[in-house]
């Protein structure tokens, strides 16, 4: 049953749960650009993100203090992220690795596994869920869950702040130059490696922070990085690997799709109908919507 | 080492063991006239590994094989309590002494993930490496079909714990068994749900496996005929999905009186908070299609949304146990410091039917025990004795608890203390 | 000479067969606007790699004020003062001009402050006469103005003690080769930095060099003024028996 109802629910619930993915991808591309790896373990960064708020708010915080515990549980990820680079990543340029994306494919794999394992022991293969007292909202016709719009929201603002500081402060320019060239900003003084961690660093924390936020909605287990993850890359295809509005807006893209795609056609091929636009792009436009063009000849 | 079973056996009958003991009467004296050709032939014996048949020397353990989800996308929690169970069965005939005059059992517990992948490696890993005599556990539908397949070649009889797609059975394998509730059963009882409340509209929302098809097939078959009269909204989604709103959309547009949730594990959670925040619960009643609500994790998950669901259960406190089940009810309550739930009730129950299978064939020979199976009468948990006959369809070697559907009507309920909605006796075969 | 500000002791680059640089010594005075010209294939550029990092030397050592630059990483060796352009300008070309010539301050200013940054490149931006174009994105600039832009970022290194250019001329017009000669000898003048520069076009080298060294084969093959070279025989047949200059 069609109607203008459902229709609007569907794009709205469709934009809500876009914006989410869109972290997800911000940060695969933001790691991207700078550190050129792509990093597949970033849903366990998710997951990571979402016991660490779950255990803030289980523990100590409670559910309504999830506005600090997300921060928290996000600046815990950064600095995991933060001194896990140096072990695990920068090797590839500093060991004289000739297959770079090989190596960043194996070893980000290996890490995705190690962590889902880990997090299977310490935590058990058990679903949990921080709860949440945010009361549902009606965004128009749609009712959406307190906690879900709460994570769009937040997720729109730090991507809103990170465009910022990328554009103003002193770091921001030395990241955009980095993505640039990165031999170039080693020239200009700039300590690449560095710039690596940190990158690394708030690229699995916006990782982090979507798990975090996400957490009540989606619930806390150890496979819950999964989706996202795919989605993640999804959005990176279709965006365009290394642009930020791409990310956004193919975030957009994505959830509304599916959303429309499962409403109106048949609600178990929910993930193909993504796959599907996935594919539409990449036969009008290769490198994604906004990526980089690459050199014929 | 060689792993090879009867092959051997045939070109080298005295190192082949069960040839022996057919040679020399029985399995002690057929071992220690097999042991002396052994030493005859030295190093080859060396080499060869067990073969499979025969009852092993004395104090050889007799395997038992668990095949359950002990990670996602499997339910894991299932999956624990099936153990827990399985594992009281084996404590408790070790203690008797073990079984066919003192083989002490073992139990060889593999994780299958909920994939049917994952049950097939496990199952051919128990019969060939472990050679277990019998494998149980299952708790997802698409395992257990994929193992039985195998099972079809390699022998070793499979019994469904927890699995309800009638293919499992209504196939006919000989190798397959089931005590559990089937389709047909489960989609009567909630039929008779809904004739005893008076819905007319009922949402269907079903993962797209074989559970959950199977189950949304059976309600329409049935719905037709015995001319139900429903108006039935029958919807799939894929098991992966994390976000069920569009589907859901879609049912508070139908405007149901009943919804039927259909998923296992994740999903089964997720709907429950998703149907809650769009409002469709609690003014649409909900039907979980499994007993998950009576595990404890329950209300930690569902704080507020727990309180009014319908869910099915498979077994009630006010329930006769048999001898057999009361001593297990005692010493998992001694154990776990909680009451014993169906799904280790069942746990305990199948590992319990393989014991007791194992000795009336006095043999671990895969054949005697599909026959015993066949032949027997068990005791379980359940006060009625359990019976594998060859039935038609899907109540081939079968046998199903009595289905029940319970009420919580207050938010952190005991599940012994919900209300009884519905008792629908399982069915008996024809 | 006094103690060099610059110097190579023995410093060989073999690329498997091939040596590229042999057991060259280079000294450099402070204050000094050293040339370096040669026939394609000398080492000139090998050599300026080597000094400036980009390679590791096979052999030898290089020297800044002093202290060893081996196995420093490209930004270590810009932090020890010592900053070089490239003959194919490196620029960002998605940032403003103003943008590329503030990243190095950053980079390499101890407690930067960013209104003394921008004095600083908007110094530069009059001098080079790019201020107009001051925020437009830097890939929109033509090829003159790219390699000016890049002579006035190397400048921006708060640190810098010597400056190693690598064709700076090449391709560009002449009212900006007279741009590039005059901010060279302008921070010479005014700071006391030290410049090498490597070029094929004499005229420039003899307006703007003291000493020339020469590298011929991968070694030096003479030092002197541009007069004194030009005399030797050896050095004139080396280059009329290469591929002309």
């Amino acid at each position: 049953m069609i109607s203008t109802e459902l229709i609007a629910q569907s794009l709205l619930a469709g934009i809500i749960i876009g914006v989410v993915y869109a972290l997800m991808a911000l940060g695969i591309t933001f790691i991207y650009s700078i550190v050129k790896m792509i990093n597949w373990a970033m849903g366990e960064f998710y997951m990571i993100g979402s016991y660490v708020q779950y255990f803030l708010i289980a523990q100590l915080l409670g559910p309504d203090l999830w506005f600090i515990a997300a921060p928290l549980a996000a600046f815990s990820v950064f600095l995991f992220g933060y001194f896990l680079e140096p072990l695990l990543i920068k090797p590839m340029f500093t060991a004289g690795i000739e297959r770079k994306d090989d190596y960043a494919t194996v070893v980000t794999i290996a890490l995705l596994l190690m962590l889902r394992s880990l997090a299977t022991v310490l935590s058990g293969p058990y679903q949990r869920n921080p709860g949440s007292n945010l009361p549902t909202v009606m965004l128009g016709p749609l009712p959406e869950s307190g906690a879900r719009l709460a994570a769009a929201v937040c997720g729109l603002a730090v991507m809103a702040l990170f465009y910022v500081l990328l554009k103003t402060t002193w770091l921001g320019l030395a990241m955009r130059a980095a993505a640039q060239s990165r031999f170039g900003v080693q020239t200009a003084g700039v300590d690449i490696f560095r710039m690596d961690r940190i990158a690394f660093g708030i690229g699995v924390a916006l990782a982090g922070l979507a798990g975090a936020l996400l957490a009540p909605v989606f619930l806390v287990y150890p496979t819950n990085g999964i989706v996202t993850t795919t989605k993640g890359f999804e959005i990176i295809v279709i965006g365009g690997l290394g642009s930020i509005p791409g990310a956004l807006i193919a975030g957009l893209m994505l959830g509304i799709v599916e959303s429309l795609g499962a409403s109106f056609l048949a609600p178990a091929y929910q993930n193909a109908y993504g796959f599907i636009l996935l594919l539409i792009v990449l036969l009008i436009r290769p490198s994604g919507l906004f990526g980089e063009r690459v050199r014929q000849a | 080492m060689c792993k090879r079973s009867c092959a051997f056996g045939k070109v080298c009958p005295l190192l082949h063991r069960e040839a022996a003991a057919k040679t020399f009467g029985s399995a002690e004296e057929g071992t220690v006239a097999g042991l002396k050709s052994i030493a005859r032939a030295g190093v080859l014996v060396a080499a060869l590994g067990l073969m499979g048949g025969a009852l092993h020397a004395d104090n050889e353990p007799i395997t038992i094989g668990l095949i359950i989800p002990l990670s996602p996308p499997g339910d894991p929690t299932a999956g624990q309590l099936i153990r827990r169970g399985a594992e009281l069965a084996i404590e408790y005939y070790n203690e008797k002494g073990g079984v066919a005059a003192g083989h002490k059992l073992k139990l060889s517990v593999q994780d299958s993930q909920g994939r049917p992948e994952g049950g097939v490696a496990a199952y051919r890993r128990l019969v060939s490496e472990e050679h277990a005599i019998g494998v149980t556990g299952f708790f997802h539908s698409s395992v257990n079909l994929a193992a039985n397949e195998v099972a079809k070649g390699m022998g070793v009889p499979t019994i469904g714990t927890q699995t309800s797609a009638a293919e499992i059975t209504s196939k006919k394998y000989d190798v397959a068994f089931r005590t559990h509730v089937i389709d047909p059963v489960r989609v009567s009882a909630w039929l008779d749900f809904i004739t005893q409340k008076g819905f007319k509209r009922v949402s269907l929302l079903a993962e797209t496996s074989d559970y959950g098809v199977g189950l949304v097939d059976e309600t329409v078959k049935q719905n037709q005929e015995k001319n139900v009269g429903l108006e039935l909204q029958p919807m799939t989604f894929d098991r992966s999905s994390t976000d069920l709103t569009p589907l859901l959309l879609q049912v508070k547009a139908f405007k149901p009186q009943l919804l039927i949730n259909i998923g296992v594990g994740q999903p089964m959670d997720l709907m429950i908070e998703q149907a809650a925040t769009l409002g469709i619960t609690p003014q649409t009643a909900m039907l979980i299609s499994y007993d998950a609500p009576v595990r404890p994790q329950f209300w930690q998950l569902h704080p507020k949304n727990g309180a009014g669901l319908y869910f099915i259960a498979y077994y009630s406190p006010r329930q006769r146990l048999s001898d057999l089940g009361t001593w297990f009810a005692k010493a998992y309550e001694d154990k776990y410091k909680e009451s014993p739930v169906y799904s280790s009730l069942n746990g305990f129950g199948d590992v319990a039917i393989l014991a007791q299978a194992v000795d009336h064939a006095k043999s671990s020979n895969p054949k005697s025990i599909i026959a015993a199976l066949e032949g027997g009468r068990f005791t379980s948990w359940a006060a009625a004795d359990v019976t594998f006959p060859r039935a038609e369809g899907v109540y081939w070697h079968n046998w199903s608890p009595p289905v029940l559907i319970l009420h919580y009507t207050d938010a952190n309920q005991d599940w012994k203390g919900a209300v009884v909605v519905v008792e629908y006796a399982g069915t008996a075969a024809k | 000479m006094a103690a060099p500000i610059l110097e190579t002791l023995q410093l060989t680059k073999r690329f498997g067969g091939l040596v590229a640089v042999n057991g060259v010594d280079f000294r450099v005075r402070a204050g000094e606007i050293r040339g370096i010209i040669g026939p394609n294939g000398a080492g000139k550029t090998t050599l300026v790699n080597l000094i400036t990092g980009l390679y590791p030397p096979s052999a030898g050592d290089v020297r800044l004020d002093g202290a060893s630059l081996l196995g420093c990483a490209p930004h270590r060796v810009a932090h020890a003062g010592l900053m070089r352009s490239f003959q194919v300008s490196r620029l960002f070309g998605n940032l403003s001009l103003l943008e590329n010539l503030l990243i190095p301050y950053f980079a390499l200013a101890r407690g930067a402050d960013r209104a003394a940054g921008e004095q600083r490149a908007w110094r530069f931006l009059e001098l080079t006469r790019l201020a107009t174009m001051a925020h437009d994105l830097a890939k929109t600039l033509s090829g003159g103005q790219r390699a000016l832009l890049q002579v006035a970022v190397g400048f921006m290194n708060p640190l810098l003690k010597c400056y190693v250019l690598d064709e700076p001329f090449a391709g560009i017009n002449p009212v900006i080769k007279e741009s590039i000669l005059a901010l060279i000898e302008h921070e010479n003048r005014a700071n006391a930095l030290t410049f090498v520069v490597v070029s094929h076009e004499t005229a420039l080298m003899r307006r703007l060099c003291g000493q020339i060294t020469v590298m011929m084969d991968g070694r030096i093959a003479a030092e002197g003024t541009l007069d004194e070279i030009a005399r030797r025989q050896d050095v004139i047949a080396g280059y009329l028996g290469k591929a002309g200059i």
